[in-house]
């Protein structure tokens, strides 16, 4: 039966949303969805990334089953947690405390403002290298500034030691990255009423008290907007610890992504390296819920939707 | 006769041996190829460069283009091959390679065997080319060579109070080490941490394990045995292990040397605060640069050590290029690789302290240096021709050596940290090589 002239404007309006939107999905199936399929298929196989026939050599649950008992692995996966952990809350502290400073300024706050950002529009690798050379022990620019002023007449192995070498990846990731808080507090920090602030002060409240009971919750959604972003790129942290250390030694500073880079490239391991890239995406996933919670708990706290 | 005299008489007698060099690299046809536009991959850096400031002389004497895809360290050149390997995306003609790398590669580049002129292959040094085959297959042209060998501070061995301390301390003479055990004696001797080290070493990655894996052979032991076993836990493996330990725990290398790589030991050697050290010739030009070293003027230099095996240290390799077996202009590849390597660009390299691969150029260099009055210069080439003709050898040309190199040098550096000792690093070094070996069914 031949459709009448009205059923077909009726069809073609019922489908016009979906033209329309067909674009975008499609960008996402072939951008986001396959890559990410193709990816999860791979950690089921023996991929070797020179031998592109081993693509199809299936072997289950295998390389998970390597992960599990792979001891390195969740090392690696704990020293990322506690990177991410101390990283996050030194950003947040120093962030904080340069917005709230640089809120204070009346004159040459722009500039300020565009010093602060220098440190992210270096590239990772360059502020690896740069902390790679500050840090040597013998020819580096710290040891050489603490032994010159008396302080120590040791070479302290800055990226050899335990502790020391965390430390000064740590070091290094904050002061690149210390400013996205900054940034982000400050504009909290421009968005906020002063109402009431002024109230506050008329009630007598110390500034201390100002700032613990209306300046900090009012920013907190905006921390958390941060920290999740953040959380992100440090759960993948990879230029900086590589250049700096390389992950090592003796595995003393090995993250995932040093970790999955070498079994991937390195070793040409790619089924093994998407499986523990895919394992290593629980630590985002977890972190990025946490976030959220907190800052949906924070607006509410506010007063603003949830 | 004047110093300048005696100069110039010399640059007279040398130039005509250069004169008949460029002559010869000019008999060689280089084709004509005035529609091609060649598509490269090749290693960047700063040593690397001027190399690529002669590609315009090709292009103008062939017609053809040059596109240059890619121009980054080998690590990162090498993932991107890797990429291309798996994504299908061999869309190029040629690429700069390394004897360690190229058996990772399978059968991406084509055997030059009688596709690049023999003649132009009798030119080359015959241990650089057997060093580029792999299975049978010349897979790469030789650009140049890398080994390395003994660079001292002249002055702490002139100084008679250390002759007399020394002999007193250790019972024989202080001379440039001729053995391992000697190194160790002198870096220790030398070593007054944190202001003066003996010596330092590169600390990581690939790096170590060549060092390690050349004082092995050195000492008598073996990577694996021939049917692929790990034999590296041997007792010539420990003492190896030993040896890097021994000069961590007196203090005697820099504390932070299980994270240097090439850059910090050469400048490290040349800010003065170090006494031996173990390196390729392409520092030599700066350690005795007033410029950049505090060492220049007082620099000599010796080949590597022997070590207890009566053989001397000589892990080497080269830089090469290959022809992907994509590539839809041969010739036009064959031509470009064959200019790239030919006597004049190995000249200017060579002149820059690498090490070349033809063995004439060897010669020239030489007598170019002498001519300047560069005894230094001359005598840098006397040394590495002697260690690359004698000493070479190459890592295994296998599949898997990154691999095993990946499993081997985080051990070595538990077992120098003390974490384990230098048997239980060893001994788990070589299972993990050994499941690798089984995997890549070099081990049934």
């Amino acid at each position: 039966m031949a459709r009448t002239p009205r059923s077909s404007y009726k069809t073609r309006l019922a489908l016009t949303p979906y033209l329309l939107l067909a674009p975008a999905f499609l960008v996402l199936i072939f951008v986001i969805a396959l890559p990410l399929v193709f990816s999860l298929y791979t950690s089921f196989t023996g991929y070797r990334l020179v031998r592109p026939d081993s693509l199809w050599n299936w072997v289950g649950l295998r390389n998970y089953e390597r992960i599990f008992t792979d001891w390195d692995f969740w090392v690696a996966f704990g020293r990322t947690i506690l990177f991410l952990a101390i990283a996050l809350n030194l950003e947040f502290i120093f962030g904080l405390g340069i917005a709230l400073l640089i809120n204070r300024i009346t004159w040459g706050q722009r500039t300020l403002r565009t010093i602060m950002m220098f440190p992210m529009m270096f590239s990772p690798i360059l502020v690896g290298y740069q902390f790679k050379f500050i840090f040597n022990d013998n020819i580096g620019v710290l040891n050489n500034a603490l032994q010159s002023l008396g302080i120590s007449d040791a070479a302290t192995p800055w990226l050899v030691d335990r502790n020391l070498a965390m430390f000064s990846i740590i070091f290094a990731e904050v002061w690149m990255s210390t400013s996205v808080f900054a940034i982000l507090l400050l504009a909290g920090l421009f968005a906020m009423p002063r109402d009431p602030i002024e109230a506050a002060k008329v009630d007598g409240c110390s500034p201390l008290q100002v700032f613990r009971h209306i300046t900090l919750p009012f920013l907190m959604p905006f921390a958390f907007i941060a920290m999740t972003i953040r959380s992100l790129d440090v759960a993948r942290a990879y230029d900086i610890v590589d250049v700096m250390t390389g992950g090592g030694p003796a595995g003393r500073t090995e993250l995932l992504w040093t970790l999955i880079a070498r079994v991937g490239y390195d070793n040409s391991r790619m089924g093994q390296a998407n499986a523990m890239a895919y394992v290593s995406i629980i630590l985002s996933v977890a972190f990025t819920y946490y976030f959220f919670t907190k800052l949906v708990a924070a607006r509410r706290y506010m007063g603003g939707a949830a | 006769m004047t110093k300048t005299t005696l100069k110039g008489l010399a640059l007279g007698l040398t130039l005509p041996v250069l004169l008949a060099g460029t002559a010869l690299s000019q008999d060689y046809d280089y084709g004509s190829f005035p529609d091609t536009t060649l598509r490269v991959k090749l290693i960047g850096g700063a040593q690397y460069e001027p190399l690529y400031a002669e590609i315009p002389k090709w292009e103008e004497m062939t017609g053809a283009k040059v596109e240059v895809l890619s121009r980054k360290n080998h690590f990162e050149l090498d993932r991107e091959i890797k990429q291309d390997i798996a994504a299908g995306t061999l869309d190029w003609c040629v690429g700069s390679n390394h004897t360690s790398f190229a058996p990772q590669y399978g059968n991406i580049y084509i055997d030059l065997n009688g596709v690049v002129d023999e003649a132009v292959l009798a030119k080359f040094d015959a241990l650089a080319l057997e060093n580029s085959t792999v299975n049978g297959r010349l897979v790469q042209l030789p650009r140049h060579s890398d080994v390395s060998n003994l660079y001292y501070k002249k002055s702490l061995y002139e100084d008679q109070a250390n002759k007399d301390a020394f002999k007193a301390e250790y019972g024989y003479d202080l001379a440039p080490p001729e053995t391992f055990d000697q190194f160790k004696d002198q870096a220790m001797f030398f070593a007054d941490a944190p202001t003066f080290y003996g010596t330092q070493y590169v600390g990581k990655d690939e790096a170590i394990t060549g060092r390690f894996y050349e004082m092995l052979v050195a000492n008598g032991g073996a990577l694996f045995d021939e049917d692929w076993n790990p034999t590296f836990n041997s007792e010539a493996g420990v003492r190896t292990v030993n040896w890097f330990k021994d000069l961590y725990d007196a203090n005697a290398v820099p504390a932070g040397v299980l994270n240097y790589l090439w850059d910090d030991t050469g400048l490290g050697f040349a800010s003065g605060t170090v006494a031996l050290n173990l390196d390729w010739a392409g520092w030599a030009a700066f350690f005795n640069d007033p410029a950049n070293s505090k060492v220049a003027g007082d620099v000599g230099i010796v080949r590597a050590p022997k070590g207890v095996g009566g053989k001397r240290a000589g892990w080497a390799g080269s830089h090469t290029f290959s022809i992907t077996e994509t590539c839809d202009n041969t010739d036009a590849a064959v031509s470009f690789i064959t200019f790239l390597t030919d006597h004049d660009r190995q000249m200017i390299e060579a002149r820059k302290g690498l090490l070349p691969t033809r063995t004439q150029v060897w010669k020239d260099v030489k007598a170019e240096f002498e001519a300047e009055g560069n005894d230094f210069q001359a005598e840098v080439v006397d040394t590495y021709s002697l260690s690359m003709s004698e000493d070479a050898f190459t890592p295994p040309l296998i599949e898997p050596w990154i691999e095993v190199s990946n499993e081997i040098w985080p051990r070595l550096q538990a077992a120098i940290l003390g974490e384990k000792t230098p048997q239980e690093a060893l001994d788990e070094a070589a299972a993990e090589a050994r499941l690798i070996m089984e995997d890549a069914g070099y081990i049934n």
